[in-house]
């Protein structure tokens, strides 16, 4: 208990370090949101009017000490101000708009290709040498090493485009509205399927291979002849044993994984025109939405590290040596 | 040579591959498609186990290859984004969702770019009193916004006022030279600080009308998002909105009779070119505007009967700035001789894929089209000619001479090393950069491309501080704001000091002098002739040196609606992302197979000249009353109305 405690102390600095870099960094690129405002106006926006947006914006000269606090200030009032690339709205709401669907399809494609992953790569150690072993290792690294957007493009054109199988873009279907019907859950899936198969394809081979050879290292320790000597099932041993010690560094990535999720995965996006948390930060970047890259930002660290909290409690399960 | 681009322009798609990734896809997408019967068999094994998945879900996909259609619907790509905000406020056109500027809340006069004249909307009729110190406005009667009530005169007068209070709603600056707005016997009264015409009309004529009734409650208009709109327009009903997805219902009281011909309009979000693009290419789009490279083989070829594309060239000039406070740029010799160097045929052929023209020396766009003035070319000499060995001894004579190394020197002995500016990113203008580097340098001048991030390239083009940039001019309604910002004293700012046009810093006083005649004027000979003059001393000065006009993008698909501008019938811009031109197309849409109505354009048997319900109005002549009520306008004689036509492109060169 008190590892965690110390644990979330640990935390709270970090947020407050991460929090201040999202306040900096962004500021520190060259460029700022009048001029890129005014490169989306190719230059007609009229300086009195540009002037007054600015201050619409809350774009002040203020010094960035001042700046600084007034944002932690309305951070804790859970205020993170109104985006500039989707003027006027505030970028809580533009955040949630996409947030649903990022976890929806990151979410799910990082839990698969985790668990799939993980899975194959315990079969293909236990039994190294077999036809497991000898074809998913090397076929999934193969398939990871393409470039991911060739990867997804050639799902989309072959399976969406030639095949007619999968729809093209979208979230769902553009005749039906969010709701809990099973033909809209039917639809949401129908959509992700794709952008869902790209990433565990791409992302699949890397679960698999770290989980082997962890894996492979575990099965020659002592405790592992041992338990075999005593005479348990073949399945006991690979799973309890075995698996459950080598599986420490993999639920690190994993939860580092989790965190990133909320990142949003840019390329998936915009192949499959998948709304999501990726093009939204890279629209915020590109028109120097400092409030919108704020918000992002902040939603990423929380998801970092809530999802290293939640690995660290999984550790105290796993290993009884943090439990102290 | 640090910092050196290579220059490989022989073979265009070399040049392409690099600045456009799009471009590998669409080579990809334009072999012919499989018949459905090929293609399983060619999927690579590693997909089998995926594929054995997908036969359940298979039989409801179907269904979504082949979109179903309701008819009278439009599908409409304005703009390419990932996710919609609803936000309707039509003051801020970039930020709000189409159609509201103009599509939702009207305008009071349409600038048309593709014929370059006014269309009374909302206001029937202007005409300028006072020695052209006031503009007076007659508004329409009959309109209905969204909600039952009637606009009025009082609606416009609040718009402009709410325009003075919240400076940041003024987006093309009305109230610069606006002095006040007032409401006399029911027309509206604009008193300008001097004398001020057709530029007016224009940022006057294009302000949507908001009605006063629904907006004196509105607490920031400034951060408003308008979630449900209430307007005029043809299209201002929101019937569903969604972050991917929203509908737009037509009018069913709309003052044009008959119009607009389609019962609503679908806005799908897209969040890269490729997905837009393949669905233009699908045919699932009838409207939309999108950069598509080889578009007659990629996307007319598949059904020549159904689609087309009209880019017309009614953006600004690109031009190439000499910063003019900069030697050696400062001599109009060099100025022309880096001009003369250029094979726009090349740029534009290469870095714009054919899609506009190269410039001439006037630096107009087809936008200006009617005050073109040959005769001063003529005179004058067309200093955008490639040419090359003209050049070298203009460059000589300004005693640029050739040094040993091969490339040419300053007066003073120093070497000549010129930097050309232009933007990360945007390959366009990188491949026209690197063919005009090319060429600078094969008449010995040492030139190198350096691209910047945006921030930091129009950083330095606004402080001054830079040789040769590629940058946009102006291509608003009349040539007054264009050469105003090219020529005009009044925009000079000192180096160091952000300009925010006029980058090259040249100033003229007899254009300065010619542009208070052309703005002050209502008479349109007047106007002609200063517009003449200035044409002469932009060609004789060079104080930019124009590259290529900037297209306008727009693509059809006829197979279910109809009406649309192209090239054979150019009655408007097909552009639908330019407000508040696009609503000239908009309302004349229609289901593909219904009759056009009296004076609509395109329909079976095209209908001659009938470019529009509206007799042309008449902006060369300012104190002319326009045309009013439509409907006199809709029974005019056919003959008349393609006479008239026939006279209006009689203007055009």
């Amino acid at each position: 208990m008190k590892f965690l405690l110390r644990r979330l102390g640990f935390y709270v600095l970090a947020a407050w370090v991460s929090l201040t870099l999202n306040f900096f960094i962004p500021r520190l690129a060259p460029g700022d949101p009048a001029s890129a405002l005014q490169a989306t106006f190719q230059g007609k926006l009229d300086p009195a009017a540009l002037e007054a947006m600015k201050s619409a914006f809350g774009l002040t000269d203020e010094p960035l000490y001042r700046q600084y606090f007034k944002y932690l200030g309305n951070l804790f009032q859970g205020d993170l101000g109104i985006s500039i690339a989707h003027f006027p709205a505030p970028v809580t709401e533009v955040i949630s708009e996409a947030l649903l669907w990022t976890l929806l399809l990151a979410g799910v494609s990082v839990v698969i290709s985790f668990s799939v992953g993980t899975i194959l790569g315990i079969l293909s150690a236990w039994r190294r040498g077999g036809w497991l072993d000898s074809i998913a290792p090397a076929s999934f690294i193969f398939l990871g090493a393409f470039p991911y957007f060739w990867l997804a493009m050639l799902l989309l054109f072959v399976l969406g485009f030639l095949g007619g199988w999968f729809p093209l873009r979208h979230a769902y279907s553009d005749t039906l509205s969010p709701a809990l019907t099973l033909e809209f859950l039917l639809d949401a899936i129908h959509h992700a399927f794709l952008p869902a198969l790209s990433i565990v394809i791409a992302s699949l081979g890397g679960w698999l291979l770290s989980m082997r050879n962890t894996m492979i290292g575990v099965i020659s320790e002592d405790y592992v002849t041992m338990a075999q000597a005593k005479g348990l099932s073949s399945r006991r041993v690979m799973l309890n044993y075995a698996a459950r010690n080598a599986l420490l560094p993999n639920i690190t990535g994993f939860g580092m994984a989790l965190g990133f999720v909320l990142s949003g995965s840019l390329l998936t996006e915009i192949v499959f025109s998948y709304p999501g948390q990726g093009y939204l930060l890279f629209e915020a970047v590109k028109s120097m939405d400092y409030p919108l890259m704020q918000g992002l930002f902040l939603a990423i660290t929380v998801a970092v590290l809530a999802a290293n909290w939640f690995v660290d409690i999984a550790y105290v399960f796993l290993d009884p040596r943090t439990r102290r | 040579m640090p910092g050196q681009i290579p220059v490989s322009t022989e073979e265009p798609q070399a040049v392409l591959g690099e600045g456009l990734p799009a471009m590998s896809i669409f080579r990809f997408l334009s072999l012919p498609a499989k018949p459905n019967g090929a293609r399983s068999r060619r999927i690579p094994c590693f997909l089998v186990g995926s594929l054995v998945a997908l036969s359940l879900l298979a039989t409801s996909c179907k269904k979504s290859s082949a979109p179903q259609r309701q008819p009278g619907t439009a599908i409409v790509v304005p703009t390419q984004r990932a996710t919609w905000i609803r936000n309707f406020n039509p003051f801020f056109e970039s930020q709000a969702r189409w159609p509201s500027t103009a599509g939702i809340y009207e305008p009071l006069i349409i600038f048309n770019r593709a014929t370059g004249e006014f269309i009374p909307w909302l206001a029937t009729s202007y005409r300028f009193e006072n020695e052209n110190r006031e503009l007076v406005l007659r508004i329409r009667k009959g309109v209905y916004f969204a909600d039952g009530v009637e606009l009025t005169p009082d609606d416009v007068l609040f718009t402009f006022r709410l325009m003075k209070k919240y400076r940041a709603l003024d987006s093309f600056a009305v109230w610069n030279y606006v002095e006040k707005v007032e409401k006399v016997n029911d027309e509206i009264r604009f008193r300008f600080q001097r004398p001020f015409t057709t530029p007016g009309l224009f940022i006057i004529g294009r302000q949507p009308i908001v009605p006063e009734h629904l907006w004196k409650d509105v607490e920031d208009p400034v951060k408003y998002s308008d979630p449900n709109p209430v307007g005029t327009g043809p299209f201002n009903q929101i019937l569903s909105f969604q972050s991917q997805i929203y509908e737009v219902g037509a009018n069913p009281n709309y003052w044009q009779e008959g119009k607009p011909g389609l019962k609503k309009l679908r806005l799908p979000a897209f969040g890269g070119n490729e997905a837009m693009a393949l669905a233009i290419i699908r045919g699932e789009v009838d409207w939309s505007a999108a950069f598509i490279p080889s578009i007659d083989r990629v996307f007319v070829k598949k059904d020549p009967e159904h689609r087309g594309y009209y880019f017309p060239s009614l953006e600004g000039t690109v031009m190439l700035y000499a910063n003019t406070t900069k030697p050696p740029y400062d001599d109009v010799r060099v100025r022309k001789a880096l001009s003369h160097a250029i094979d726009r045929e090349r740029i534009v052929r290469i870095a714009m894929q054919g899609y506009t023209r190269p410039a001439n020396a006037t630096g107009f766009s087809d936008l200006y089209n009617n005050w073109f003035d040959e005769k001063v070319l003529a005179e004058e000499g067309d200093f955008t000619r490639f040419d090359p060995s003209k050049a070298r001894s203009l460059l000589d004579e300004a005693g640029l001479k050739m040094g040993s190394d091969g490339f040419r020197t300053l007066p003073d002995g120093s070497p000549l090393e010129v930097d050309l500016n232009c933007v990360v990113g945007w390959s366009d203008w990188i491949i026209a950069a690197q063919i005009m580097v090319r060429d600078l340098r094969a008449i010995g001048v040492d030139a190198t491309l350096r691209t910047y991030a945006f921030g930091a390239w129009f950083q330095k083009l606004q402080l001054g501080e830079f040789d040769l940039s590629i940058s946009w001019s102006d291509g608003s309604a009349t040539p007054w704001s264009f050469y105003q910002r090219q020529m005009s004293a009044s925009t000079v700012e000192p180096v160091g000091k952000p300009a925010e046009n006029n980058w090259q810093r040249y100033s003229n006083p007899k254009a300065d002098a010619l542009l208070d005649v052309f703005a002050s004027s209502s008479d349109p000979q007047e106007q002609r002739k200063a517009a003449s003059e200035l044409q002469r001393e932009f060609v004789r000065n060079a104080p930019a040196i124009p590259l290529f006009p900037g297209p306008t993008w727009g693509q059809f698909n006829t197979t279910a609606v109809e009406g649309f501008p192209s090239k054979e019938n150019p009655y408007a811009p097909l552009a639908p992302y330019k407000a508040p031109g696009q609503l000239l197309a908009m309302v004349e849409l229609r289901p593909t197979g219904t009759p056009a109505l009296p004076g609509q354009p395109g329909g079976p048997p095209p209908q001659k000249g009938g470019t529009r319900s509206w007799g042309p109005a008449q902006p060369k002549t300012a104190n002319n009353v326009i045309p009013l009520e439509k409907t006199s306008e809709e029974q005019a004689p056919e003959k008349e109305l393609s006479q008239q036509l026939q006279e209006a492109e009689g203007t055009r060169p």
